[in-house]
């Protein structure tokens, strides 16, 4: 009896090392000794005939057998089964290089990312975004900024007019007086006004008759230029990086006292001198100042009072310098190309 | 405004180079726009000696030429000039060199003979030419027969330490556009002392000028003072070399010795001036009035010009003899034969210069002067340094005294101030003694008011300075901005917010892009041919577009009225570049005008337009070529109302701006338009040569906002589920699958959640003139799970109702 359990044992070990392909012949092999009719289970199965002394004995190495050839056919079904898999997976290859299918993406213009980011900047440091029209009063876009009809500086800016009154605003300064005038009187105001503003240029690689500023302009007690220069240089380091350094040269506006120009070092060269910077190492960014007194005076607010700086800057400018584009027309050329960059 | 190193020279000493004085003039509010260097370009021209001149073996009009650079061997260089002869020192410009001109020096061949340099003529060192002989202009330029060998041109010719100060000077700093005011800057900015020339005239004329010449003023609004000097026995010549060169530094060229010596005095003390023939002055008289309507005009450019009327003229007794403070009049114009002048040296009305020298096109030294504004009390000193200029020069003899007509004196401002306001608006903690100190330096006289008070006393020139403010500038550029600490501001905690719109804006912007479109920016521009094109009708609203009286160009002037033109015009840019597969939107007001003319500003309308043609997909192995149609448009506005929040629309079939009547969606919200969609207008397409089929929207931005859904709540998941029964029918092609789906939700009955359409199809085993459709319906409850029955029920229900509203077959 012993003889035969052992026989068959090796039988179906042998069955199981060689003979077997497949899952499907190693389940046979199952079926064959250890199914409901199998060779061993019918030994099993007997065990009630033989003798009582016999009977525990054998009992155990029917199922020592029983459990041995469970084991092999359990790691032989794994081993099958892992190479089955590495040969479905060899099959299935596919040419990963192949382009994937994308959704389709639209893109912002490059102006508006730097809006965007402009005012996120400002609205941080508790500035406020307002707006105003496009078609302005020749009050608001200069008599209210302290230039009366036939200053010389309005020959800064020649604008596009519609009547002898009303004009395509040549900036967004406008919008400070019309936000002054909708305070009540002498009120502390943070803000900044983004918008188009029109100019009588010719079209070129650095002018537009159409281009977009940015003013800023803050009132409170005891605002001062030492103010001014503080909030420029903490939004012109976050624009353009912790390590540029900014410059206040003195200049004048109509609507400023003191005024400025800000130059940051050229984000080109790093302020060793370049194409850019035309060799000089700074590059002119905006233009700045304490809030002249006719101007707060106009529109309500006492320069006796409470005093406050404005300051002005082209988009265009700040995004040609971020990106390193040469030709402010490709922003009004609107070509795919250029905008799919973005 | 321009001035050399050396005039500055003359009147105070500096240690400083062209370019240390401009950086430190810029840094003070005094920008310097450009050093010229009077040596530019001239550093590798050396001074040679043409030792031999050999014939060319292949030319008949260049020589070859040895020069002596006092390199030991002789170089040589091919030249074509004519003068050169044999001993002749002359300018050599060596290989490497960069000429003031831009040309650069190589080896080269000439006529294949070697040439290693170049001899230079005066023009192209640009040299000055104003005394040189005629064969010289033409051909090289011969320096002293002592002038030592291999040394640099510009060393041998004193130009090594000249340059030209170009400044871009602010509009109100009038002061500064004169060396004096200059000067006054470079003396507190470099701590020296200036050296001003004493001014002073000996009247060795017996003749007294008052008696020769009359002077009034009508227009007092527009001159304030009017002051004139004689002198007689003039002999006209040209002036000094000293004085043409002071000039050519400042950019004005010399004439003679009259008009020289006003422009000089003008440069320097900032009082422009003017110099009439005597002899021309009819009755020996001149009037400030305004021109009459008409009245003629003859100015020193031989030009006639009309008078509008009101212009400021300086007039004799019969006529106009100058447009004052822009140009004189050609007939009392100083010429050779003028034997007696009188000078003029008037203060005028800057504005109304300014608008004259516009209107007439008619900028000069003087006007610009004018327009910034000159000092008042300048007219006798100008008068006297003139009358002392050309006297020294021995060319004239001065006559008694000076005609002064100056009816309202000037009042010396004062600005009262205290420290703590200057320091308060700076951000600063100057002590008194240094504002004081700058002021003072400044020719501001300071008295102390007590109590902390102080008051300024503004000198003359300084026509800028009125308030406490502009002293503070004065302290802060002369302090430096450098030196200022920043701080950020104090005081009351803002909240820093955008509007509703703004934020509305940004959202639809961002929303769209993810979408697959393309933002773009266009100008606000428009014109009636592009009206023609898009097909507006001639009384279309849309025409009604603001003209701008000046315009850029005849091609844009008007403001636009519609979005889709600024958006088709982009398209057919992109197309000419060969990008024809297009998603673009752009975000942007239009304007109406309440009425034109405009009496009141326009209705500004921010609008929302898109336009989308050509493949659906981006090129990929795996994607068919499908091009987009009507429908993707349709659902990029569909998506874009869902992302706003938007819904409960009906859409219809409708007209639209430049849009296929048979291709148009409006979006509506009871009788209002919140969008429209469709095919662009085959003719418009046409009229632009778009030869693909387009597909534009447009939505108005505040519309969208007032009917999107400030918050959205959620509805509860269904406990049961729902069954589902689908219906093919046959109906008339003409049927719209909304009147369908209406039919099908009214009669749906309680337990109907929806119904979508997912088969559309003419063609083979369809009946001319019918359609296809399939429609797949929800059931669902909200108690208890639902029995077939109850759903066929529905469904017979919807069947029936179908039939009779469409007389739709059912398909097996």
């Amino acid at each position: 009896m012993e003889e035969k359990i052992e026989q068959l044992k090796q039988e179906a070990a042998n069955a199981v090392k060689q003979a077997v392909a497949s899952i499907g012949d190693l389940n046979d092999i199952r079926v064959k000794y250890l199914g409901k009719k199998g060779e061993l289970t019918t030994i099993l199965r007997g065990l009630g005939q033989l003798s009582k002394e016999d009977r525990p004995r054998i009992g155990q190495i029917v199922n020592e057998a029983r459990q041995q050839l469970e084991q092999l056919i359990a790691e032989k079904n794994e081993e099958l089964r892992s190479a089955e898999l590495q040969k479905r997976l060899g099959s299935e290859k596919i040419d990963v290089t192949l382009a994937g299918r994308r959704p389709a993406r639209g893109h912002l213009h490059p102006l508006t990312l730097t809006l965007m980011e402009i005012k996120d900047i400002f609205m941080r440091m508790g500035f406020s975004v307002e707006e105003g029209p496009e078609i302005e009063k020749d009050y608001y876009n200069f008599e209210a900024l302290n230039l009366p009809k036939d200053h010389p500086a309005r020959d800064m800016q020649d604008s596009f007019y519609i009547t002898e009154d009303i004009l395509m605003r040549s900036q967004t300064s406008p919008v400070q007086a019309r936000t002054m005038e909708n305070h009540e009187p002498n009120s502390p105001i943070r803000m900044i006004a983004p918008g188009r503003v029109y100019r009588r240029d010719d079209y070129d690689a650095t002018h537009s008759p159409m281009f977009t500023q940015i003013e800023g302009m803050v009132i409170d007690k005891g605002i001062s230029l030492a103010d001014l220069k503080g909030t420029l240089e903490t939004f012109l380091k976050q624009i353009f990086g912790e390590k540029v350094k900014v410059r206040l040269r003195p200049s004048f506006f109509p609507f400023t006292e003191p005024s400025a120009e800000v130059d940051i070092s050229c984000v080109m060269c790093k302020g060793a001198g370049c194409r850019v910077c035309k060799g000089t190492g700074w590059l002119e960014i905006l233009g700045a100042g304490m809030i002249h007194p006719n101007v707060l005076r106009m529109s309500g607010y006492d320069p006796e009072k409470v005093s406050g700086f404005a300051f002005g800057m082209g988009v265009e400018r700040i995004t040609m310098l971020r990106y390193g584009i040469d030709d402010l027309r490709l922003f009004y050329d609107n070509d795919l190309r250029f905008l799919k960059q973005f | 405004m321009q001035v050399s190193i050396k005039w500055l020279h003359d009147y105070i000493d500096f240690s400083e180079t062209a370019e240390e004085l401009a950086d430190k003039l810029t840094m003070a509010g005094i920008p310097v726009e450009n050093v010229i260097r009077a040596d530019e370009g001239l550093d590798k021209v050396v001074t040679g000696k043409i030792e031999k001149i050999t014939v060319h073996p292949d030319s008949d009009h260049m020589v070859i030429t040895s020069i002596n650079v006092g390199q030991g061997e002789n170089i040589q260089i091919v030249t074509g000039a004519p003068n050169v002869k044999e001993g002749q020192i002359v300018p050599v410009a060596m290989v490497g060199a960069s000429l003031p001109n831009g040309q650069k020096i190589s080896k080269s061949k000439l006529r294949g003979v070697a040439s290693n340099g170049m001899l230079c003529s005066a023009d192209e060192l640009k040299l000055d030419t104003t005394n040189l002989p005629e064969e010289q202009l033409v051909g090289i330029y011969i320096l002293p027969e002592d002038t030592k060998l291999g040394v640099n041109i510009a060393d041998v010719l004193g130009l090594s330490d000249d340059a030209v100060l170009e400044f871009e000077l602010t509009a109100n700093r009038g002061d500064c556009f004169s060396v004096f005011g200059l000067v006054r800057e470079v003396a507190i900015l470099t701590g020296n002392q200036p050296k001003w020339p004493e001014i002073a005239v000996k009247e060795d004329d017996a003749a007294k000028a008052a008696d020769m010449v009359k002077i009034g003023i009508e227009a007092h609004e527009l001159c304030s003072r009017f002051s004139a000097r004689v002198v007689k026995n003039v002999k006209i010549g040209p002036s000094p070399a000293w004085m043409q060169q002071r000039l050519e530094g400042a950019g004005i060229r010399a004439i003679n010795n009259v008009v020289d010596v006003t422009n000089f005095v003008m440069v320097e003390l900032g009082q422009p001036m003017h110099a009439y023939d005597y002899d021309q002055i009819t009755g020996h008289s001149l009037t400030a009035r305004k021109a009459q309507p008409q009245e003629n005009l003859h100015t020193l450019d031989d030009s006639e010009r009309l008078a509008k009327g009101g212009e400021l003229v300086i007039a004799d007794s019969e006529k106009p003899a100058g447009l004052a403070g822009i140009m004189g009049g050609l007939e009392s114009e100083v010429t050779e034969n003028t034997t007696t002048v009188v000078f003029e040296a008037a203060c005028f009305n800057g504005p109304s210069i300014r608008r004259t020298s516009r209107s007439v096109g008619l900028h000069s030294e003087a006007s610009g002067r004018f327009e910034r504004g000159t000092d008042i009390t300048g007219t006798i000193r100008a008068l006297d340094r003139a009358a002392q200029l050309l006297q020294d020069m021995g060319a004239c003899t001065v006559a008694q005294g000076i005609v002064d007509v100056y009816p309202e004196q000037k009042e010396t401002v004062h600005v009262d101030f205290t420290m703590e306001q200057i320091n308060t608006r700076l951000g600063t903690e100057l002590p008194a003694e240094k504002i004081i100190d700058i002021l003072e330096k400044l020719y501001f006289k300071i008295s102390d008011l007590g109590n902390g008070s102080y008051r300024a006393e503004v000198p003359s020139w300084r026509n800028d300075v009125t308030f406490m403010e502009d002293l503070s500038e004065e302290i802060a550029r002369i302090y430096g901005y450098d030196n200022i600490a920043s701080t950020t501001p104090r005081g009351n905690i803002m909240q820093g917010v955008q509007s509703d719109v703004q934020s509305f804006v940004d959202r639809l912007k961002l929303a769209l892009s993810y979408m697959g479109m393309c933002e773009e920016l266009s100008f606000s521009f428009t014109s009636e041919s592009m009206f023609d094109k898009m097909d507006l009708p001639a009384d279309s609203p849309l025409r009604k577009a603001i003209p701008i009286l000046n315009p850029l160009t005849d091609e844009a002037p008007l403001v636009r009225t519609s979005l889709i033109a600024s958006i088709l015009e982009n398209t057919m840019r992109n197309l000419s570049r060969k990008n024809e597969d297009i998603k673009i939107f752009d975000v942007a007001p239009v304007f109406y005008p309440k009425a034109l003319p405009l009496t009141e500003l326009p209705r500004e309308v921010l609008k929302v337009a898109g336009l989308m043609m050509g493949r659906r997909n981006d090129v990929n192995w795996s994607t068919d070529n499908a091009v987009i149609d009507f429908y993707d448009a349709k659902g990029m506005v569909e998506e874009l109302l869902d992302i706003l929040r938007i819904g409960r629309y009906q859409v219809e079939a409708g007209e639209y701006t430049a849009m296929h009547p048979g291709k148009t969606a409006l979006f509506k919200k009871g009788k209002e338009v919140i969008a429209a969609v469709g095919e662009l207008h085959p003719k418009v397409a046409e009229n632009l040569g778009i030869t693909k089929k387009a597909y534009i929207f447009e939505m108005d931005v505040l519309t969208l906002m007032k009917y999107t859904a400030n918050k959205t709540s959620y509805t509860a998941l269904p406990k049961y589920p729902a069954i589902s029964r689908d219906l093919a029918m046959l109906v008339d092609a003409t049927v719209n699958a909304a009147e369908i789906e209406r039919v099908i939700a009214q009669n749906g009955g309680q337990y109907f959640k929806g119904v979508t359409l997912f088969d559309i199809y003419t063609g083979k085993q369809i009946a001319e003139g019918k359609k296809s459709m399939a429609f797949t319906m929800q059931f669902q409850s909200n108690e208890k799970t639902l029995t077939d029955a109850e759903a066929d029920e529905a469904f017979q229900r919807i069947l029936s109702a179908v039939q009779q509203e469409f007389q739709a077959e059912l398909r097996a």
